[in-house]
């Protein structure tokens, strides 16, 4: 009888893993034939079942690309970059998309090096390596504390943990800054939340927007690039 | 002696021309309703240059709402006459005081008129004679006198617009309140801008006035602003609040102006409590003055010589510029290259320019904006067509010409304008992405010739799982509890065990003090005691720096002696010669601990 449930147990297992492989190839089948709306469909399904898979993201990014929709592509391949930052495929996809419109994603005067650097783990990772300094750090200050040992390792320790605090506490206000990405073919610029303000501004698509507010149907930002601020519809972007 | 001369000559007829100064004061009429409108006219004969306006009496029986200035000069002698209209409040006889004009120093004044205001019109005939020349007591919107001028005539030398206004405002010069409407061309090309003026006239006060505006079939109309203004027709002073509206048609044939209407209520304001008392229900209507229609011929603009850069403007003054964000890059950087048409009307319904296809680029159009802006009456249209520009390979290249032409109405011409090239310096890109490319970035010096730029292909299979890293993170609650806990179980192990030995240190030291059988475990087992309880290190310290710091935890006088007593004993039984004596060891041993017990009982 164990023996039977166990056999049931493993076919339940590899058909629902068969499953997902093949939605994977039947989509990656309508991409290689042109088919971009078919296999974004596809991997729309996947993206509910597994909401922080990175490699979803960045093949959306993909279909969206090949679509024309420039803006969409660049805010799913940021958000698969903000999963897997050391992915070469989704960084070289995000910055191509992102230069289309006009944006970079290494900022200008940044050298390419710190700005891998910085985004060499992901926030996640950031969070966990800061977590194992502390934990490392505790520990020799116990030692020290009981036997008043390893005192330079403690100092050593606590220079690192303050190195790895500073990197997480930068990573996370860039986190909390909403960002968007204009995915209308262009988004304009507003005086106020409303049609009846003057526009100042048109943004094409592709182009990165730092979200400040939001009042019914319309989000109050500043272009990074330009350093205009204004209000978009919120039709006209897409938040990452 | 001959300047001097001068002087008085100049004084004398200084003097002898204010002299001749005269002024007068008059009204048109002296019996008028509370509908009719009183002129008073201020002649001021002989004085010229400049001259202050003449001070108005208090008038608290009229509201004065207009005023006009007229000058004349024959045969030398200026004539200067002021004119207020204005509307009487009350039924009454009414008085108008001095006016008071001032001229080179010298006040003249006018003698006081009187005037007498009735609730109606029959009763202004029974006070004023059948022959009487005086204008015609008018009532509602219509001015019988007025209907007997002679019709004037606008200016011809005045644009067709203006022109038009004002002959249509000589036309209905008969009547208080009116509104007519014009247009600049009644034929215009398909895209070409035409104006369009819509003027409401009254030489009365009005309140409460909504203006509800034309509706046009056909044509775009955009607002343009408003204005006012004045205008004689009759010899009476009208003023006027003109909307402008720019039209354009989309497509030839037949387009209509519907009218437009203002509904008024006449008179000064909304009457007050006190006005209600006295003054008669009519005194007040509501009136609604209405343009007529207007309709236009849209015509197509030919065929023959029409540019194939041509992309439906149609007018004069247009202008167009290209630049690009910067004229240098590395492949595979974006430039932006920005078109800017400029010019009269609305550029919204031309066509999108086509950008030509340039070798070595590739190019992402982006949605063209327009923009208009109303200035000085005439509506400015901006386009703006920008297109993003990725290089693929280095080198020198030019961004040719751009052409775009127009239509000119007024010369029946097409007419074609176009942007300077612009030269952009293409540098080898500098670095590429993790040691390989997809496209621009790849060394053309190396023999690879590059042929475009393209995403990366997809990912084939889900994602690897989370790094050991990044799921550390997911446990960042229990993370924090375990450093918590082991904070607190460190501190405690510190705290305590410190706590312990303090506890512990008077029967530890007994304890060794009764198996102490040299004077050497005695010692140690009182310097023990005092590190433990007391904090003192009596390795480092003195005697008496010993005693001061046990009289400093509280020890008494007599106690702190006795231990310095007790630690002399044990320092000279500890460093005499000879072999150690057990006895005399055991001695101190109890000594030792009678002193103890005190340093517990007493210490702090």
């Amino acid at each position: 009888m164990r023996r039977i449930l166990f056999t049931v147990l493993f076919v339940c297992l590899a058909a629902a893993s068969w499953g997902e492989q093949s939605q994977w190839q039947q989509a990656e089948t309508y991409y290689r034939e042109g088919k971009f709306s078919a296999a974004l469909s596809i991997y729309e399904k996947e993206l509910k079942n597994t909401p922080n898979d990175p490699y979803v993201y960045y093949n959306i990014g993909n279909c969206y690309f090949k679509m024309g929709s420039k803006g969409l592509a660049a805010a799913n391949y940021y958000r698969a970059f903000k999963l897997a930052p050391r992915d070469a495929d989704i960084r070289h996809n995000l910055a191509l998309s992102l230069a289309s419109g006009g944006e970079r994603l290494v900022p200008a005067g940044v050298p390419e090096v710190l700005h891998k650097a910085f985004f060499y783990l992901s926030y996640d990772e950031v969070k966990g390596l800061a977590f194992i300094w502390l934990w490392l750090f505790c520990a020799l200050g116990s030692v020290w504390l009981l036997k008043r040992q390893f005192k330079r390792t403690l100092l050593a320790s606590a220079a690192v943990l303050a190195v790895c605090f500073g990197w997480l506490y930068a990573r996370h206000a860039l986190e909390q800054t909403p960002l968007a990405v204009v995915a209308a073919p262009v988004a304009e610029v507003r005086s106020g939340p409303g049609t009846n303000f003057p526009a100042s501004a048109s943004v094409p698509q592709g182009h990165l927007l730092a979200v400040q507010d939001e009042k019914d149907d319309w989000y109050e930002v500043i272009v990074k690039s330009q350093g205009l601020k204004g209000w978009v519809e919120k039709d006209a972007i897409e938040q990452i | 002696m001959k300047r001097i001369f001068l002087s008085l000559l100049f004084i004398s007829w200084a003097a002898w021309a204010g002299a001749q100064v005269s002024v007068t004061a008059s009204v048109d009429k002296t019996a008028l309703t509370l509908d009719d409108e009183l002129t008073l006219s201020v002649e001021v004969n002989g004085a010229s240059g400049n001259m202050i306006m003449p001070q108005l009496p208090s008038l608290p029986a009229f509201n004065v709402y207009s005023r006009e200035v007229q000058r004349s000069s024959i045969n030398g002698k200026t004539t200067t006459v002021f004119r207020y209209v204005m509307l009487p409040r009350f039924v009454g006889n009414a008085t108008i005081g001095s006016v008071q004009f001032t001229y080179n120093g010298k006040t003249y004044k006018t003698d006081p008129i009187s005037v007498s205001i009735y609730r109606n019109a029959q009763a202004v005939q029974q006070a004023r004679p059948a022959s009487s020349s005086a204008k015609a007591v008018s009532t509602g919107n219509y001015d019988s006198a007025a209907a007997k001028r002679p019709r004037e005539t606008a200016d011809p030398n005045l644009p067709p617009l203006e022109r038009d206004l004002a002959n249509q405002a000589y036309a209905r010069g008969n009547e208080n309140y009116f509104l007519i409407a014009a247009v600049s061309d009644k034929t215009p090309y398909v895209n070409q801008a035409v104006a369009l003026a819509v003027r409401f006239y009254y030489n009365r006060p009005f309140y409460d006035a909504p203006y509800k505006k034309p509706s046009a079939s056909n044509i775009f109309m955009e607002d343009i602003g408003s204005s006012q203004g004045t205008q004689s027709i009759g010899g009476v002073l009208y003023r006027y609040e003109e909307q402008r509206y720019q039209l354009t048609g989309p497509t030839p044939g037949k387009a209509t102006i519907g009218p437009a209407s203002v509904q008024y209520v006449t008179g000064s304001s909304p009457l007050s409590v006190l006005d209600r008392l006295f003054v008669a229900a009519s005194s007040s209507k509501e009136q609604t003055a209405q343009s007529e229609p207007i309709s236009l011929t849209v015509r197509p603009v030919p065929a023959a010589g029409k540019p194939s850069t041509f992309y439906g403007a149609v007018g004069t003054g247009f202008t167009v510029s290209a630049q690009t964000d910067r004229t240098q890059a590395e492949a595979g950087e974006a430039i932006t290259l920005t078109l800017t048409v400029k010019g009269p009307g609305n550029l919204k319904s031309t066509a999108d320019l086509q950008f030509p296809s340039l070798d070595g680029f590739k190019m992402y159009a982006a949605q063209p904006t327009s923009q208009t802006t109303a200035v000085g009456g005439k509506i400015t249209s901006t386009k703006v067509f920008k297109t993003v520009l990725v290089p693929s390979a280095s080198g020198v290249y030019t961004i040719p010409a751009v052409k775009w032409s127009y239509f000119n109405p007024v010369s029946h011409t097409y007419k074609t304008l176009q942007t300077e090239p612009i030269t952009l310096q293409i540098s080898p890109a500098s670095k590429t992405n993790s040691g390989f490319d997809f496209g621009a970035a790849a060394a053309a010096a190396a023999g690879i010739q590059t042929l475009g730029q393209d995403i990366a292909y997809l990912k084939t299979a889900p994602a690897p799982a989370a790094t050991p890293l990044s799921r550390l993170s997911v446990w960042q609650t229990l993370n924090w509890v375990m450093l918590a806990l082991l904070a607190a179980s460190v501190l405690f192990a510190s705290v305590g065990r410190k706590s312990l030995a303090n506890k512990k240190a008077y029967s530890t030291a007994k304890n060794r003090l009764k198996k102490a059988f040299t004077s050497e475990a005695v010692a140690e087992a009182v310097a023990d005691y005092l590190q433990q309880k007391l904090r003192i290190n009596t390795g480092s310290l003195p005697l008496k720096a010993i005693v001061h710091a046990l009289t400093k935890r509280g020890i008494t006088p007599a106690t702190a002696e006795a231990f310095a007593l007790l630690w002399q004993r044990l320092d000279a039984a500890r460093f005499a010669p000879g072999a150690p004596d057990t006895q005399s060891a055991q001695d101190l041993a109890q000594q030792a601990l009678d002193i103890l017990k005190l340093l517990e009982e007493e210490a702090k």
